[in-house]
């Protein structure tokens, strides 16, 4: 997603609130996602989620259910819209079911707590999405991760680290994961769930187990503090990030856990060394970043990995591919420069 | 072509289905084609020229059989004297979207053609509290709204409000809703007639009727009937008949300028 937006346009980063939410809820696979709105709502999120998802080799449809408000059911009232659809999806026997909110029946005001209150057998969480409301996508990722949160209770400490919040619909959701692992083996720690991603919803019961919470950006941090005060867990901030963030990051997670990671320095010391040394053809090379990043902290660590390499970044440089979300660990930069190093070549 | 289309809008309990049944009654008795709309869904503005019958409501019929089931005849129904009489209804109290049921009900009645005659009269819901609300003074409808009030400050507050929503509609390009004048129904107060004529022309309008308060107008309502077909011959009937004839010689149509609350406040104080 590269975008080159006017300066007028910046709200169209903010996003929609319900796919916020609906990026998170469809990756509990057993789970059925009612969106209480108009079909429209769903139609449109339905085919972004499924669109990605392919990109990410999940060839699995998103489990979604409108419960389709026409004009009649506006005026008079969607409730009945609701319920409805909430007995046909029970009937299906699923792990939980999510019910989303749109921007109309916020409007008009439908008691959506009362009615899926009301239900038996399954759980029934309600997460408010209505976007008019002021809230970005970011907003209905962590609304959801919250309500979601309200399915686990307490639970004994496993020793694991759980990954929060993480970006199920960039590209590059699988590999930043695996370099995250890669970096918490080296410290000898294993995860305990992905809250959420491909998640079975008994699985959500132990959220409370692990030892410490990864976030995969600062824009969850309301989601950490609910889960610091809700099972006293720790967390650390976001994903490292650059061709610096890896050190930091493992040291940050040692620290916390109370764990030595002079062993694990060592070795991300030597396999930055590795990088500098594989990607050493480059110096001296002209780039340039077009279009820029629209986040501020994509510029700027595109800018450190150009200097550590030793690129000149000029206007009138080659063109070089700069993501949305800035590389994920020496992995993740290491794929950027082969980017590059394609690109200079071309 | 529709020679007239008028909307009365003012305080709950004001008497404004009461004044719009008496002048459809009215009118019709001049020999005018009268349609009248109830766009209100506690559904009473026809009750008195059907002989207290609620007929159903147009939001009735489309919950009952979907909007594409319901018919011409099962919306419109002919009471006094040849009026035609819709009411819009609406939602249950407290669901839903009350002021949307108004658009989906004007959308049907176009769709029907019912929107003809030599005079349609809108009687409509307390104030303007929302957009749906607004749907009878927009293009093509009402171009004229009279304002019901008595010389209470309460009910000046809502007139006044509904100056507001008249002054910002009439401001958008090709709007031809303008304020025609203001009814005052009286509550019996001193100097209410004073009042609320001072108040007409601050807000840039004029005193259409003064309806004094009489019994006859309870008595009618207890046999179901208006002061028209009621009690003919009575004063107030007359007054009625005044009205009628005011509002088809009326040409005097302004873009209204709504008090503020001190003024309108120093207003009442004015004239207790």
């Amino acid at each position: 997603m590269t975008l080159r937006p006017l300066p007028s346009n910046i709200c169209r980063f903010a996003g929609c609130t319900l796919t916020g939410a609906l990026s998170v809820t469809t990756h509990v696979r057993d789970a059925i996602t009612v969106v209480h709105g108009p079909q429209g709502c769903t139609h449109h999120n339905f085919s972004l989620l499924h669109a990605t998802s392919l990109d990410n080799d999940r060839i699995a449809l998103p489990p979604l259910v409108s419960t389709g408000l026409s004009e009649t059911d506006v005026i008079f009232g969607g409730e009945g819209a609701l319920d409805r659809t909430l007995d046909t999806v029970i009937a299906r026997d699923p792990g939980a079911v999510f019910v989303l909110s749109t921007c109309i029946v916020d409007t008009i005001g439908d008691d959506v707590g009362m009615v899926c209150g009301a239900k038996a057998g399954v759980p029934v969480i309600v997460v408010p999405t209505a976007g008019f409301l002021g809230g970005s996508f970011q907003t209905g990722v962590n609304n959801a991760l919250i309500a979601l949160a309200g399915m686990a209770g307490p639970a004994d400490r496993n020793g694991g680290v759980n990954i929060i919040g993480e970006k199920n619909l960039e590209y590059e959701v699988e590999e930043n994961f695996a370099e995250v692992s890669r970096l918490l083996a080296l410290l000898g720690l294993s995860v305990n769930i992905r809250f959420v991603h491909d998640l079975a919803t008994d699985h959500i019961a132990s959220l409370g187990a692990a030892r410490l919470n990864i976030l995969r950006d600062p824009s969850l941090i309301p989601v950490g503090e609910s889960l610091k005060e809700r099972f006293g867990t720790p967390y650390i901030p976001a994903y490292p990030v650059g061709i610096s963030g890896t050190v930091a990051f493992l040291e940050s997670v040692a620290d916390t856990c109370g764990i030595d990671c002079r062993h694990a320095v060592e070795e991300e010391h030597t396999l930055r060394q590795q990088t500098l040394d594989d990607f050493a053809d480059l110096a001296g090379a002209g780039i340039s970043f077009t279009p820029l990043p629209p986040d501020p902290e994509g510029s700027r660590v595109a800018q450190d990995i150009a200097q550590a390499f030793r690129l000149d970044v000029t206007s009138s440089g080659c063109p070089v591919p700069v993501p949305v979300t800035p590389p994920v660990g020496i992995i993740g930069v290491r794929r950027l420069l082969h980017r590059w190093r394609r690109a200079l070549h071309a | 072509m529709v020679m007239k289309q008028i909307a009365l809008y003012g305080k709950g309990g004001i008497g404004k289905s009461t004044t719009s049944a008496n002048l459809s009654a009215a009118l019709s008795l001049a020999g005018h084609d009268i349609l009248q709309i109830g766009c209100d869904p506690k559904r009473d503005s026809t009750r008195m020229l059907m002989q207290g019958r609620l007929i159903p409501t147009v939001m009735d019929q489309v919950r009952e059989r979907g909007a594409s089931g319901v018919t011409p005849a099962d919306v419109v129904y002919t009471g006094f004297n040849g009026v035609r009489c819709v009411e819009a209804g609406g939602p249950e109290p407290g669901v839903g979207c009350a002021g949307r049921g108004i658009i989906a009900t004007f959308q049907l009645l176009e769709k029907f053609g019912t929107l003809t005659g030599d005079v349609i009269v809108y009687d409509v819901l307390g104030d303007v509290v929302c957009g749906g609300f607004a749907m009878p003074m927009r293009e093509g409808y009402a171009q004229e709204v009279y304002l019901v009030t008595s010389g209470e400050l309460m009910s000046l507050y809502a007139a006044n409000n509904i100056c507001k929503a008249i002054e910002r509609l009439s401001a958008r390009p090709k709007s031809r809703c303008r304020l025609a004048g203001v009814i005052c129904n009286a509550k019996n107060q001193p100097k209410e007639e004073e009042l609320v004529a001072e108040f007409a022309r601050r807000v840039n309008s004029h005193l259409v009727q003064f309806i004094p308060r009489d019994r006859v107008v309870q008595l009618a309502e207890l046999n179901r009937k208006t002061v028209i077909e009621y009690e003919p011959d009575s004063k107030q009937a007359q007054i009625y008949r005044d009205l009628a004839t005011h509002i088809m010689e009326n040409t005097r149509f302004t873009i209204p300028t709504p008090l503020e609350i001190d003024d309108l406040e120093a207003l009442a104080i004015e004239y207790m």
